[in-house]
């Protein structure tokens, strides 16, 4: 039996929360919808409807963090105990998990869909475009196409929910099939793994995991901000020149955990894989907290995310919107829209009426209109045939030639009843 | 097996079922699944103006149920039976919840899947079916037939 020391349960720890990743991760997917039109509703499902919703993936969201710090934690216990000598197989997984977990919570951060995936996917794109040589293809097969679509949306899921849990998934059975499950994972392990679970899910209970606005009605003030594991990497981008981006965010770091990986045949192995985390723990412990900082020092920063805050928490209060779903072949009896409605106007004003922001564009809600002056149906139906007339200015554009009256009058006839 | 070696399994036997546990039952309330709630809105059928002659009349319904996170809206089809005084049925055959269609030659619904026959006025004639086609409530509003439409399951609960 091995010396169970406490400092040794790094090994335990570790196991717990990958399976506290694995757990939470299958539970969110029997509600996760991965298509830009469905994700953020489903997520919004989980975390104001479904029991104990919130939770779960809050538990998902810090847990992918703290398991970042702890494997980081574990790389280093295992250099000082001179692993990448003594057990080989024990230091290489631990480094080929260390990427994975990075791996698995870069991609997981766009699924959500809402304004910070949104702008993490366009970081990662950005990254991608920027490396040497092949970063034109890089930035293609990641996004799947030429630009950020539904199909980006489909390759970080199958990357986050199949290909690299899979990948864990060996490199941990690998791992234990080494050695005795036994001998790995004592008593201590165990309550220490406990321990920190307790931690989180007392954190998680009073922090659910956050979830920005939809893309769409995300405004141009928007500040994003990475997870907490890749603080340091949104940070030194800061000080970076435009091009070197990737180099520094994305090779370097392949390097290094290629250079750790090939540890065990290297001569001086202590000399490079001292340096080589001891350069890595000063520049996150630096990095994170200057982010942290300098979030906090700058009024404007700390204001706008005050508001993001507030916007959140309103959020949070508001009861659940479902999506609508349309299985009926020809919808116009009873609440659906017309067909073309559908057609022409919900691009825009959103397939409910309840508008839509697509840069410095606004296109107003349709809800409650009967409320305000000349909107009866009769004035709808002129409004269609002549948006000047009713003071509206383009993009709103007459519809005479493409729409017939009766068409308008339906149109007119269904807005007239939605309401906020 | 040892004192020793007993009281290590236990050691670590209990701080992972905790954490297993705590997982599990919230899973448990997580996947709870949660009964549809059908609208209680009343949907137009007909004019009963255009409810004439002896044969039933086949027509279409848009309901919309809440379902999870979306509001479904699917299309039913319901039969009007004059020879039941403008009853409206369900075209959802109750055995296994196939379409039945109107026979007009033997004058009697039939369900395409398992051979159930149904009468003009809705009830069993045979086959494997246990009770007639399921009614739907009605009522006559502005000389407008309504109905509120309800799920095969929950007319199968009542």
């Amino acid at each position: 039996m091995r010396d169970n020391s406490w400092l040794q349960t790094t090994t335990g720890l570790v196991i717990v929360l990958v399976a506290v990743q694995f757990l939470t991760g299958v539970l969110l997917a029997f509600y996760y919808v991965p298509s830009v039109d469905h994700a953020y509703t489903t997520v919004s499902y989980v975390e104001k409807v479904v029991s104990s919703g919130s939770w779960i993936r809050s538990l998902h969201h810090y847990g992918s963090q703290w398991l970042t710090v702890f494997v980081f934690v574990h790389v280093i216990r295992l250099f000082l105990d001179r692993a990448y000598a003594l057990n080989r197989i024990q230091w290489i997984a631990a480094i080929l998990l260390l990427g994975l977990v990075m791996a698995a919570g870069g991609t997981g951060y766009s699924l959500p869909w809402d304004a910070r995936a949104f702008f993490s996917t366009r970081v990662a794109e950005g990254l991608m475009a920027g490396l040497p040589i092949a970063g034109g293809m890089a930035r293609l097969w990641l996004l799947g196409g030429s630009d950020i679509s539904p199909v980006t949306l489909s390759r970080f899921f199958a990357l986050h929910v199949l290909v690299i849990p899979a990948l864990i998934g060996f490199v941990v059975v690998w791992r234990l099939f080494r050695s005795q499950l036994a001998e790995l994972f004592g008593p201590r392990d165990a309550i220490v793994g406990a321990l920190v679970f307790v931690v989180l899910g007392l954190w998680a209970l009073k922090h659910p995991a956050p979830l920005g606005p939809p893309v769409a009605e995300a405004g141009a003030d928007y500040l994003p901000r990475p997870g907490a594991q890749f603080l340091w990497l949104y940070q030194s981008l800061k000080y970076i020149p435009g091009g070197l981006g990737s180099i520094v965010s994305v090779v370097l770091p392949g390097i290094v955990l290629a250079v750790l990986v090939a540890l065990p045949w290297l001569k001086r192995q202590r000399l490079i894989a001292g340096s080589l985390l001891g350069l890595g723990v000063v520049l996150v412990v630096l990095m994170t907290t200057v982010s942290y900082l300098s979030d906090r020092r700058d009024p404007r920063t700390a204001q706008q995310f005050a508001r993001q805050a507030a916007a959140e928490e309103a959020w949070r209060r508001q009861p659940f919107n479902p999506a609508t779903i349309t299985l009926a072949a020809g919808v116009t009896a009873s609440g659906g829209a017309p067909e073309m409605y559908t057609k022409f106007c919900a691009s825009c004003h959103g397939t409910q009426g309840q508008g839509a922001q697509q840069g410095p564009l606004k296109f107003p809600p349709l809800l409650d209109v009967p409320s305000k002056p000349r909107r009866s149906v009769d004035d709808i139906v002129a409004l269609l045939k002549d948006p000047p007339a009713y003071g509206l200015q383009p993009p709103m554009r007459s519809f005479s030639g493409k729409l017939t009256e009766e068409q308008m009058r339906e149109i007119a006839e269904w807005i007239v009843k939605l309401k906020r | 097996m040892t004192v020793e070696t007993s009281r290590r399994s236990f050691l670590k036997f209990v701080p992972l079922a905790a954490v297993f546990a705590s997982i599990g039952g919230a899973a448990f309330r997580f996947l709870r699944p949660k009964l549809s709630a059908a609208t209680d809105a009343w949907l137009d059928v007909a004019s009963v103006s255009e409810l004439t002659g002896p044969q039933p009349i086949s027509r279409k319904i848009v309901a919309e149920q809440i379902t999870g996170w979306a509001i479904t809206t699917e299309d039913h089809n319901v039969f009007v039976l004059p020879a039941k005084n403008n009853q409206v049925v369900s075209a959802i055959c109750p055995h296994e919840g196939c379409e039945v269609a109107w026979e007009q030659n033997t004058n009697r619904f039939s369900c395409p899947c398992h051979e159930s026959y149904f009468a003009a006025d809705g009830s069993r004639i045979s086959g494997p079916a246990r009770r007639g086609l399921d009614p739907l409530p009605a009522r006559v509003q502005d000389g407008k037939l309504q109905v509120q439409y309800i799920s095969k399951e929950q007319a199968t609960r009542a």
